[in-house]
């Protein structure tokens, strides 16, 4: 059966979605992180030139690769360029 | 070491005495303040700031840890408002402590460059539209004086 991921969204990412959080389904063996990106920009176009310039987050780690698997139950978040200060 | 990321005012005195130690003769303090510059879209009002706190968290308490081994800081502070933080007020708070100055003046600029590009820390600027101008009837006697 499949599962959900929680995908949270930052700035620019969360103003082109209009949502700061949702709920993904993949399958009980998880998909690619690279694959959860492309679907993400093809369900939301508008949050696709974000993704471009984005890093992510698996479950509060910086991603290293997109080859990363992404499985039910993970928190995946997309982080634009950086602006405190 | 003190690291804050809150909605509520940050107090530079606050920061001096959490700075405080004996034999820390360099301190060194910036505190980012909310500017009103104008925009296209009208003047600066308020930044909205917003993190992923408990990775900035992590990021933060690293910082911390580099600016101890490379500079000998003593006591840090990293504080960050989050939120609504009108035009004026302080959103950032970085401070070092240390022996010496010199230490302490290339800590603090260390820390508030690796903050700005390193914490997952973002801004939205919330702006005062432009008014627009309004064209002034012309004068029932044309142009010109009387």
């Amino acid at each position: 059966m499949p599962g959900r991921v929680t995908v949270r969204l930052f700035a620019t990412a969360r103003v082109a979605v209009g949502a700061s959080q949702l709920r993904i389904r993949v399958d009980p063996d998880g998909v690619t992180a690279k694959s959860l990106i492309d679907s993400l920009g093809k369900h939301y176009p508008k949050l696709a030139p974000a993704l471009r310039t984005s890093r992510f987050v698996l479950n509060e780690r910086y991603l290293t690769r997109l080859t990363n698997k992404v499985r039910p139950g993970d928190e995946f978040a997309v982080h634009p360029p950086y602006g405190g200060g | 070491m003190s690291l804050r990321l809150t909605r509520r005012p940050l107090s530079v005195p606050a920061a001096m005495e959490a700075l405080e130690g004996p034999g820390l003769g360099g301190v060194v303090l910036f505190a980012g303040r909310v500017r009103p510059d104008a925009t296209r879209r009208g003047r600066v009002v308020a930044l909205e700031y917003e993190a992923h706190r408990t990775l900035a968290r992590v990021v933060l308490a690293e910082l911390e840890r580099k600016v101890h081994r490379r500079y000998g800081a003593e006591r840090v502070v990293l504080w960050h408002r989050l939120g609504s933080v009108p035009v004026g007020q302080v959103s950032v708070v970085v401070g070092v402590a240390t022996v010496h100055r010199t230490e302490a003046f290339a800590a603090a600029r260390f820390l508030i460059d690796q903050l700005k590009a390193r914490a997952p820390i973002w801004k939205t600027e919330r702006v005062q539209p432009a008014r627009r101008r309004q064209s002034r009837p012309p004068s029932p006697g044309g142009r010109g004086a009387g």
